[in-house]
């Protein structure tokens, strides 16, 4: 099993608190899970699998969450994620967490914050990519997510789409600000 | 807008209400604000700082400005200094922002020594504030006159509160926490805060949950003087005795 836990699991009303011990998997690359972590004590090492071997992408510490993006899109996961050291997180499900928004609510601040400070660094990204055109930009991110919901107006969309059109991909798209 | 930083020392207070007439803090943080200046003390006003429902024009305008400019000084002598909205304040945000070039923002996660520090007002866990902040507005504006006869009416409020949660934990058979402040620092602490510090109910306390979980109340200015000292990780809840 990727993540052997350990039988120190406690609920918290609708959350649970785990320990993992020293390079424990908490959560594996690729893998469709429906769970966010918020780090009590100790530290997080998040990683991506490369040909090359793992790329360390950040250290988390104490208060610092990961894992939001499956719980809101149920998708799997971008990177693995393991203890640090021996960790002990906060584990929230869907549930737990709009109890948790409902009861913490500067939680769902720092939640968008961090949201909106990687939809920024992303469109800094692909402007940069495609050599400052910010028309180029915006239809690339809309293509990005078209693909990712599945739907077929991927295809029908001009790269490089005249300002109206341009407008109403800002609309559709509803991340590109 | 900062929400986390890192404070070796930072002294906070909250509710001042500096415009409201029954509000004696701005003649006492004159002394405490240069304390900060001398000791090199970051400040955070924890919310409530200026008064916009209870305050008289007058009162505010007079007092205001001696507090700004106190404020002003620590900023030139290369202080910072935060301000966390209260529910007394919101109105005034970029006015106080435009004003002073003080650091507003709604609450702030504070990280000193190896201790992790949440400071926010509190106001979001009233729940005759989140319930209707209308109505809640209105009844603080009616109640400014009850100032005349008892100019510690919030803590009465305070009082009140914990009451309704007496009577609704009595018919819990006594599971939960004896204040909803205790309540919504509990939440904050179990994830991954070492101390919570709140203002709001003008009642100074310092509570340790647990080992390592700890919740202090910062009081107030109307009539106390209490602040919390944070010093290298180490947290203190302190009473102003004056510059001495």
């Amino acid at each position: 099993m990727f993540s052997k836990r350990l039988s120190n699991s406690e609920a918290h009303g609708t959350e649970l608190t785990r320990t993992y011990e020293d390079a424990q998997l908490i959560c594996r690359e690729g893998e469709t899970s429906a769970e966010m972590f918020v780090i009590r004590s100790g530290s997080v090492r998040v990683f991506k699998a490369s040909t090359r071997g793992d790329i360390e992408l950040a250290v988390l510490a104490k208060g610092d969450f990961f894992g939001e993006m499956s719980v809101l899109e149920g998708l799997p996961r971008d990177a693995s994620a393991q203890a640090s050291g021996s960790a002990e997180v906060l584990v929230m499900t869907p549930g737990a967490l709009l109890v948790r928004l409902r009861r913490d609510p500067t939680f769902a601040f720092e939640l968008l914050r961090r949201l909106s400070g990687r939809v920024r660094s992303l469109n800094a990204r692909l402007i940069a990519t495609l050599g400052a055109s910010p028309q180029g930009a915006d239809a690339l991110l809309y293509q990005s997510e078209a693909s990712a919901e599945g739907t077929s107006e991927t295809k029908s969309l001009d790269p490089d789409p005249k300002p109206e059109a341009r407008s109403e991909v800002r609309v559709e798209s509803g991340r590109v600000s | 807008m900062i929400i986390d930083t890192r404070q070796e020392r930072l002294l906070i207070v909250s509710d001042l209400h500096v415009g409201n007439p029954y509000s004696a803090a701005s003649r006492n943080l004159g002394g405490f604000f240069e304390y900060a200046r001398r000791e090199r003390y970051n400040v955070c006003i924890n919310g409530d700082g200026f008064e916009i429902l209870q305050a008289s024009f007058a009162s505010l305008a007079a007092d205001a400005v001696g507090v700004l400019k106190s404020i002003r000084s620590l900023i030139e002598a290369g202080l910072s200094v935060f301000y966390v909205v209260g529910n007394h304040d919101i109105a005034l945000e970029n006015f106080i922002t435009a004003w002073s070039g003080i650091q507003i923002t709604p609450f702030l996660n504070v990280s000193s020594g190896i201790e992790r520090i949440r400071v926010e007002h509190g106001h979001l866990y009233d729940p005759s504030f989140v319930r209707s902040p209308r109505f809640y507005e209105w009844m603080t504006r009616a109640a400014g006159p009850l100032l005349h006869l008892y100019p510690d009416v919030y803590r009465l409020w305070t009082s009140y509160e914990d009451m309704k949660q007496r009577v609704k934990l009595s018919f819990r058979g006594g599971k939960g926490e004896s204040s909803i402040y205790h309540e919504a620092a509990r939440m904050l602490l179990s994830r991954g805060f070492d101390v919570v510090i709140f203002g709001h109910t003008h009642r100074s306390e310092d509570l340790t949950f647990e080992p390592g979980r700890r919740y202090v109340n910062s009081g107030n200015w109307v009539r106390g003087g209490t602040f919390v000292e944070i010093d290298h990780g180490k947290v203190a809840l302190r009473q102003w005795k004056g510059a001495s």
